[in-house]
């Protein structure tokens, strides 16, 4: 009797098992219950497999996107809906970073606790839709990405990514049109792209900190030279110059030889410090790609390390934080979308780097684009012309302005030359989100 | 809607919102004070006789059926190099008398005679002799037995039952409410199914209460799970309460009937082997019969109900296969238990009901390691792979899809995760405390009243009250164990065990089934699942849980210590049991022969039998 007794303790067994089941199922559920709750059949918060609660607006309160009665709409103004896109998303979750796929849970008003409830989640963001429709209108067309934020404070005014269509009209394009490549794909959390020359600004910072007298040392651009065995070629022929010059004049031989003289692996090194190597969340949700800077094995892939090309692949938004880092003395404040949240600041380089990088990015436009250019504004930038084959470039134009506490990162693929092409989006953005501003 | 502004008038939108959030915490507070009640206290076993041993040693025997040897395993153990490791039992029977059968290769003898191999009586004062060590067995006295009775705690002193009841009745009123105000075609039906769950359970608590009963709390849990239930039919079909009504007092009924039945062992006994030929046949008739759904042969339809037979083969199968201690010993009852056991796992295979078999064969592993006394464990493990064998020919196609889909239901939202993914969100979308009974969506997805009705209890009722389901059978499992310390005779002790087994089996493949933890297989939640055959199904099953409470006065399936051996010395308690009528001062004078199997004067014993 005792052994069939002692035995009845089977039964605690499958109890057990009903408990770490149970264990198993509440983990997911507190994991991922706003996912599940937010499942396009969840009728208690959709009517006919369309979200019937909840909202998303701009900083200013502009609707972006709510769900009625009847019927989900997107921002009353055609160009905020193009130019927002990307940030806010669709219904049908085709922008896989967007808020209406990562934030959805929040939209609907989920929450572990209450589950949903009778009353949509009221979402505010950082965006601006006046300085993304005019960052939208700016690109005109190109594919390509602007993104503005607040170093101090990190809200994101102005994130667009092109190409991408009318969410009220949905998707009604082939996905295989040229023209719509990547239009799922917000590029400036989703993608990487050769950097070209704003790149120098990374290996700027490396000398500053590893080679004592780079600024007493002179460089002589002739347009071309032998570095490594490789022909490093520069767009110009720059005579004798001062590394300050030469990150003026964006020369290739100039940065080059710096590139050599640091070597692959520092250059490496400084990407990774600085984050341009690993992937960043925006808002703790929010994925962005990881870029690559391998370190270059010799002096010639050095060479071209050091000026962004060689295999140097960058994503936007990390370079983005890397631009309020340098106007925020060295440190950067995590960029956010959601109003109200702050994520945090990351410490990426000295102060004293920071504040010589800020000096030579305003040299920059004072000695060679023109403070002309960006009348009213107090320029820090640089260009990139990044070449990617077949003779297209990518245009870019990467800085700050002190004005306004703001960094920016304009990017237009294969769309020509930094200075030509990027620079006057970033002044047309700039002027506006200045004026949005005051 | 006019019901609900008939009785509560404008405020009835109101009072359900804030009843969404009552709710829960009334289901806690049931669920608490029964688990309390159940397994806080602690209670002194059943001492039924003595072995004095030579020296004044003296070994109390606690159950009705006593292994005793020199193991450490043994109920009496007697450390002799001259006695077996299980050497002899002594089974007592209800009337009282004791018999005691030898086990091993050693011998026995009662007062010098050798114990031969069906078995010898023994009576207070005999001297039972293993190999050469004597002992003196003392029988107790009716005084001496109701004076250790007094030590014995009732139960429910501290845990009264009528607050709990009050709560649950309170708990039925919030599923009304709720009923009435989100679900549109609730009506008069819905109120009256509520309506008779509660007065059922108050006339079931009056009636046991006046005659002595004080143990309630699995009876609870199980109204507790019942009104869930009903909270999920009233969701799926609220214009066809009458059905449920009927099925509802079916079941109790035939828990109360249950109950009454297997308060005597003998009489259990004595119908095992027509439950053994009932439970294949009634499953070769499901075969034969049923109709094919969801690729299952499991459903026979007459007129407009379904029956689902293998629910009721649960209740025949574990009936048939608890056995009391002297069966355990005998090799050919295991062999045939095996067959058995094979014989329903592969009709069931047979029929393509790939859940039911693996519960049917997780509870043929409980019974079988309960029961394997002393041999060939290795023997059972090979059954055991028979079986195993057989579960694998049941996977048919629809169940090979749905191992396929396990883990990645997300991936196949619109195929074989269809179900699973809604439940996972409709659970969600319930939160804690959920949407309000009779407000959720999820209970029209296919079959999710049935399989997926954990889900759908989340969504309308919330995580807290599902979890309290859940919690309800977790404490009836662990109660079964704590009781087992005391069980008179192993029959009770492995038919409880098995059954809250085979509940809590159920509960996993259906939980964890839903919510893709474990392959989606389509089993019911016991009790809240909607559905006839498994509703009644589980509350006869329950009469096992009560035949193994063997706390004092608690349970009325058991039968009373006082109330036995011809009714000496318990005239003054009669008038505290209602049960009496029913069951009149008991078997000494009924027929007491048939069925049992016996050569050695048993007539004449019983006549000069029962102590005076």
């Amino acid at each position: 009797m005792r052994k069939v007794t002692t035995r009845a303790f089977a039964v605690l067994l499958l109890a057990a098992l009903v408990v770490m089941g149970m264990g198993v199922y509440l983990f997911r559920l507190v994991r991922d219950g706003g996912d599940w709750a937010s499942f396009y059949a969840n009728d208690s918060v959709y009517t006919r497999g369309v979200l019937n609660r909840g909202s998303v607006t701009d900083r200013k309160g502009v609707v972006l996107a709510a769900a009625g009665e009847d019927a989900f709409h997107y921002a009353d103004d055609a160009t905020v809906r193009r130019a927002c896109l990307h940030v806010v998303g669709d219904l049908d979750g085709n922008i896989g970073t967007s808020i209406l796929s990562v934030f959805r849970p929040k939209f609907i008003n989920y929450s572990f606790f209450t589950g949903t409830t009778t009353k949509g989640g009221s979402m505010q963001l950082t965006i601006d839709a006046d300085i993304s429709a005019a960052a939208y209108n700016a690109l005109s067309g190109r594919k390509g990405t602007v993104l503005v934020y607040n170093y101090q404070t990190g809200e994101i005014l102005c994130m667009v990514s092109t190409p991408g269509w009318d969410p009220e009209q949905g998707v009604n394009f082939d996905l295989n049109d040229p023209n719509y490549e990547g239009a799922f794909i917000n590029r400036a959390i989703s993608s990487v792209f050769t950097p070209g020359s704003v790149f120098k600004l990374v290996t700027m910072a490396a000398a500053i900190e590893n080679i004592p007298d780079i600024f007493q040392q002179t460089f002589t651009c002739s347009g071309s030279a032998i570095i490594g065995g490789q022909k490093i070629v520069c767009s110009g022929h720059h005579g004798t110059l001062t590394v300050d010059e030469g990150l003026a004049c964006s020369c290739n031989i100039v940065f080059g030889e710096v590139g050599r003289q640091l070597g692959g692996v520092r250059i490496s090194q400084y990407a990774e410090k600085y984050g341009l190597t690993s992937a960043h969340t925006l808002n703790s949700e929010i994925t962005t790609a990881a870029g690559s800077v391998p370190a270059a094995p010799g002096d010639g892939d050095a060479a071209w390390a050091g000026i962004g090309q060689y295999e140097d692949l960058i994503n936007p938004y990390a370079f983005l934080r890397l631009m309020g880092a340098i106007a925020n003395g060295g440190t950067a404040v995590e960029p956010t979308i959601l109003a109200g949240k702050s994520g945090g600041s990351e410490k990426l380089m000295e102060p004293t780097t920071a504040q010589k990088l800020s000096e030579m990015m305003s040299f920059n436009v004072q000695y060679e684009y023109g403070s002309w250019a960006y009348p009213g504004l107090d320029m820090h930038a640089k260009t990139g012309t990044a070449e990617v084959g077949n003779g297209s470039t990518h245009a870019w134009f990467a800085g700050f302005i002190t004005n306004k506490p703001l960094a920016f990162v304009v990017m237009a693929e294969r769309a020509g030359g930094g200075y030509a092409v990027a620079s006057p989006i970033a002044n047309t953005v700039l002027q506006k989100a200045v004026s949005v501003l005051d | 809607m006019d019901i609900v502004t008939l009785v509560f008038g404008q405020a009835a939108p109101t009072l359900a919102a804030v009843s969404r959030y009552i709710l829960p915490l009334t289901a806690v507070l049931i669920v608490l004070r029964c688990v309390r009640s159940m397994l806080r206290e602690h209670y002194e076993p059943e001492t039924w006789a003595y072995l004095y041993l030579t020296g004044d040693v003296m070994i109390p025997l606690r159950h009705w059926e006593c292994i005793l040897g020199r193991a450490k395993s043994v109920d009496a153990q007697i450390d002799d190099p001259a006695v077996e490791r299980l050497h002899a039992c002594l089974i007592r029977d209800v009337t009282g008398l004791w018999r005691v059968y030898n086990l091993g290769r050693g011998d026995t003898y009662v007062n010098g005679e050798q114990v031969l191999a069906g078995g010898a009586f023994i009576q207070d004062a005999d001297v039972l002799t293993l190999g050469n060590v004597s002992a003196r067995f003392v029988d107790l006295t009716e005084e001496e037995r109701s004076s250790l009775l007094k030590y014995r705690h009732a139960p429910g002193r501290r845990v009264r039952p009528s607050v709990t009841l009050l709560l649950l009745t309170f708990f039925q009123l919030l599923l009304v409410l709720q009923q009435l105000v989100y679900n549109p075609d609730a009506g008069f039906g819905v109120a009256m199914a509520f309506g008779v769950v509660a007065a059922v359970q108050w006339a079931y608590f009056i009636v046991l209460r006046a005659s002595g009963q004080t143990g309630f709390e699995p009876e609870l849990l199980a109204f507790f799970l019942s009104s869930v239930g009903m909270s999920m039919a009233a969701s799926k079909t609220p214009n066809d309460m009458i059905k449920y009504i009927i099925l509802f007092l079916a079941a109790v009924g035939l828990y109360v009937f249950l109950c009454l039945w297997v308060r005597d062992l003998h009489r259990v006994k004595a119908v095992r082997l027509y439950a053994f030929v009932a439970a294949v046949g009634l499953l070769a008739a499901t075969l034969v019969l049923a109709t094919e759904r969801n690729g299952a042969r499991s459903w026979i339809e007459i007129g407009s109900f379904t029956i689902q037979p293998s629910e009721f083969v649960k209740v025949l199968y574990i009936y048939a296969g608890a056995a009391t201690l002297d069966r355990l010993f005998v090799n050919r009852n295991l062999i045939f238990y095996i067959g058995f056991s094979a014989a329903c796992v592969g009709l069931l295979a047979l029929m393509g009901d790939f859940g039911t078999a693996l519960v049917f064969f997780v509870t043929f592993l409980v019974i079988s390691f309960m029961r394997s006394g002393n041999f060939a464990t290795v023997f059972l493990a090979v059954a055991g792979a028979v079986l195993g064998v057989m579960l694998v020919v049941t996977v048919k196609p629809h169940v090979v899809a749905r191992f396929q889909t396990w883990g990645h239901v997300w991936e196949d939202i619109y195929g074989n995760g269809y179900q699973q993914v809604r439940a996972m969100s409709a659970a969600a979308s319930g939160g804690l405390f959920g949407q309000g009974s009779g407000n959720g969506w999820l209970v029209d997805i296919y079959a999710a009243e049935t399989d997926m009705v954990f889900a759908v209890i989340s969504e309308e009722l919330g995580l807290i009250t599902a979890l309290c389901c859940v919690g309800s059978l977790l404490a009836l499992a662990i109660f079964v164990v704590k009781n087992a310390s005391a069980g008179r005779s192993s029959y009770f002790v492995i038919a409880a065990a098995a059954t809250m087994s085979m509940m809590l089996v159920q509960v996993i493949l259906n939980v964890y089934g839903t919510m893709d933890i474990l392959p989606f297989t389509g089993v019911t939640f016991p009790f809240a699942s909607v559905g006839g055959s498994s509703l009644i199904a589980c509350w006869m099953l329950l009469a096992f849980v009560k035949g193994s409470d063997m706390r004092a006065h608690a349970s009325f399936a058991v039968k009373r210590p006082e109330k036995f051996s011809g009714g000496i010395g318990v005239e003054e308690d009669d008038s505290a049991d209602g049960y009496d009528q029913d069951y009149p001062q008991d078997y000494p004078q009924d027929g007491y022969d048939d069925g049992y199997d016996d050569e050695n004067g048993y007539d004449g014993y019983y006549t000069q039998g029962g102590r005076s």
